[in-house]
């Protein structure tokens, strides 16, 4: 009983962990690709450490304007969606229960609604209104701002509205009741007694709203028409090529969020302390400087000073001399290379010469690539037979220098610059490729 | 209307007129036109003729049947459209299997810190945008991503394997991106059980897997719906994810909307496609709620 109690708990641990690494490793990947200098996001090879990604990511001129119009189009969801999610939560949970259901049904369908649904049928129903109202050629309604707001609204209120529901239904009616009956009018009871109960609720739709309209992407590319949000600047950029500079953003944006997530920590475990009693708080309170070292501001502002610090650390950082470094690296292993295929061209023109007069064609080469297709992959265009040469002066230009040429970038055939001499005959050598193709599957 | 005055006047005695007219009109323009009217235009609109804006409401804007024929007729978009579904469907099914584990931990295994820290590094991921995360994926599968670069560099195999082609990449970032939708309605689900039902069952003998599957997995039934739904919907709508890392040749059905509207300017088309994918979808997902008998009240609790 208890081994299996524990094998579970193994098992659960085991999992948690590589879940966690399912979820994390990605963006640890992407974190260490912004300090990467190559120029496309990746690890391997580790060329030089950099910063430069996050200069070029702040001088992107198209998504910092994407950014302003974001932060507006942002300002104006929470602004239409919380109020909006708090009636449609008032309506539900007063509402009678049979008519519940059906509302609910209506109101939760926008999230269902796949967003590009939603898009689509925000731009078509506000510009038929506008022709309907203004005439015919009417754009009145077709401002980018305006339907991207009006199409994030209809489904972001409904997040709203289920964390207003939840909040709802600890609430307890009694106490409005109560408030009635001491004298207060229904508007007072609502401002005096359900709004504060509902302020923590009002503080979390905000963010959760103001988070879901900086993200949408699949309602905003067809609502922002020719306009641009940071989203949708940030997709058509990856679209169109990608360079660190997006690691760098995903970088920052994940340094703010854990910045939030440990002041949050922070102000959870405080007011836990502050909760649990006189003890908890004494030893909360009874060391001075403990108290304000473990204060969420502390700690928020401690955060904040330490990405600042490697902001400017960062900003100081120059990876110009590895970067030459790098290129020098580059030259000299292609120098070596070059070196390395003179060196077997002139090996393999010394030994051939001799043994020529001896051997039968078969066995020499008479291709004028003299094995320099040995790797060429299968399916490769081969080119077209060339005139076949004696290998006595094998003078192609090319001899050894393609072994690591990849399917299609086989060039055309030299000229030769000696007369050739009459083909070998097909029965000693069928093919005028010698042994040069032998890593080549044979044709299907 | 008389109902619609009565409930107005319930509100009125409860809440004050002021309150009452608020949380009347906002739900009103919210429900009318936000959600019923731009959907009844769009489907409206799905009928109609690509006309130039001068012959709008002329002799010619009639109601046509043509762009559904020519859906119908096209087989490869139907094709399209029955990969997108099974695609969606698949990546749902590998999130209820990633997810089911974690939220059962996170519920009864998990206490105290660790407790809250699994909930924050559930969230954590999620603040990225969903842009960024396809790019994430982008990185590790590439043809010079992490995967290839380590593959090759142990000599694994010799030539990059294009993984995006293959929609691997796709797969995994989709699976990665909704595995909170996911967790948090099972969680939701499984939290509401009395631990004392899965001792009870383990000291008469019962092994995990029929533990699981007697016990939790009834009372988790809601919330792997709920969070089936929202999944499914998300992924079968999902645009930037095909649109980032999606295989050249293999199209995700919005893209095909996207084309129609954006790229081709054909509305009527475009809304006709939407309507499509609207109606695929949330008969898909009905069928599977009739199948596995779960009330369409449970989502979004």
């Amino acid at each position: 009983m208890s081994t299996s109690a524990s094998s579970g708990r193994g098992f659960a641990v085991l999992y948690t962990l590589l879940f966690f690494a399912f979820l994390f490793g990605p963006l640890l990947i992407m974190t260490a690709t912004a300090f990467n200098s190559s120029s496309f996001p990746r690890i391997t090879p580790w060329e030089c450490f950099t910063t430069e990604w996050f200069g070029v990511l702040i001088g992107n001129d198209r998504l910092m304007q994407g950014l302003a119009t974001s932060i507006l189009i942002g300002v104006g969801v929470v602004a239409i969606s919380v109020p909006v999610g708090l009636a449609g939560a008032l309506a539900l949970s007063e509402i009678s229960p049979r008519l519940r259901p059906a509302l609910y049904t209506i109101l939760i369908t926008p999230v269902l609604i796949p967003g590009v649904v939603l898009g689509i049928s925000t731009i078509v129903f506000w510009g038929k209104l506008g022709r309907t109202l203004w005439g015919p050629t009417s754009t009145f309604f077709l401002n980018g701002i305006f339907l991207t707001i009006a199409g994030q609204v209809a489904f972001i209120s409904a997040y709203a509205m289920l964390i207003f529901s939840a909040r709802l239904q600890r609430f307890d009616p009694t106490l409005t009741e109560a408030a009635l009956d001491l004298g207060a009018s229904p508007g007072q009871a609502f401002r005096k007694v359900l709004l504060p109960f509902l302020r923590p609720a009002i503080g979390s739709a905000a963010f959760l709203t103001l988070l879901a309209s900086f993200e949408n992407y699949n309602t905003t590319v067809f609502t922002i028409l020719a306009d641009n949000t940071f989203t949708t600047a940030l997709a058509s950029k990856i679209r169109f090529g990608t360079d660190p500079s997006l690691s760098a953003l995903a970088v920052i944006i994940i340094a703010l969020t854990l910045i939030g997530a440990i002041t949050h920590e922070a102000y959870a475990r405080r007011r836990e302390a502050m909760l649990g009693g006189p003890a908890a708080r004494s030893a909360l309170y009874s060391n001075p400087l403990g108290r304000i070292v473990v204060h969420p501001a502390t700690i928020c502002a401690l955060l904040v000073a330490m990405a600042g610090m490697a902001v400017w650390k960062g900003s100081q950082y120059d990876a110009s001399a590895c970067k030459t470094r790098i290129i020098e690296e580059k030259r000299a292993i292609q120098e070596r290379l070059l070196e390395e295929q003179r060196r077997r061209l002139r090996q393999q023109s010394v030994p051939q010469a001799p043994a020529q007069p001896a051997t039968p064609p078969a066995a020499a080469n008479p291709s004028p690539f003299g094995g320099a297709f040995g790797n060429v992959a299968p399916g490769g265009s081969a080119p077209q037979p060339a005139p076949a040469q004696p290998p006595a002066n094998n003078p192609s230009p090319f001899g050894g220098a393609f072994q690591h040429l990849g399917p299609g970038a086989v060039p055309a055939p030299a000229t030769p610059s000696a007369p050739p001499p009459p083909s070998p005959p097909p029965a000693a050598n069928p093919s005028p490729f010698g042994g040069a193709f032998q890593n080549i599957a044979p044709p299907p | 209307m008389e109902r619609a005055k009565q409930i107005l006047e319930d509100f009125t005695s409860r809440h004050g007129l002021g309150v009452a007219l608020y949380i009347g009109a906002s739900v009103f323009l919210w429900v009318v036109f936000l959600i019923v009217l731009p959907q009844v235009t769009m489907i409206d609109y799905s009928f109609r003729h690509n006309l130039p804006p001068s012959q709008t409401g002329g002799p010619e804007d009639v109601h046509t049947l043509a762009n559904y024929k020519y859906f119908l007729f096209n087989a490869l978009d139907v094709g399209v459209l029955i990969k997108t579904v099974l695609a969606a469907a698949f990546v749902t099914f590998l999130d209820i299997l990633i997810c089911y584990p974690i939220a059962f931990i996170l519920a009864h295994s998990a206490t105290g810190v660790a407790a809250r820290l699994m909930v924050l590094g559930l969230i954590v991921p999620f603040w990225i945008n969903e842009i960024l995360r396809a790019f994430a994926f982008r990185v590790i599968f590439g043809a010079t991503g992490l995967i290839n670069g380590i593959g090759i560099g142990m000599g694994l195999w010799d030539t990059p394997i294009d993984f995006i082609r293959a929609d691997v990449a796709l797969y995994s970032s989709l699976t990665y991106s909704y595995i909170l939708l996911m967790v948090f309605p099972i969680y939701n689900a499984v939290e509401a059980l009395d631990r004392n039902q899965i001792e009870a069952a383990r000291d008469m003998g019962a092994p995990w897997w029929r533990v699981h599957w007697r016990i939790v997995l009834p009372v988790a039934k809601p919330g792997i719906a709920s969070g089936a739904t929202i999944v499914f919907m998300l992924t079968a709508g999902a645009l930037a994810a095909p649109q980032i890392i999606g295989g050249p040749s293999n199209l995700w059905f919005t893209q095909l909307i996207y084309q129609w509207f954006n790229e081709a300017s054909n509305w009527p088309r475009g809304s006709a496609y939407a309507t499509i994918l609207l109606v695929t979808c949330l008969a898909f997902v009905l069928l599977l709620m009739k199948i596995f008998r779960v009330p369409i009240g449970a989502i979004g609790r």
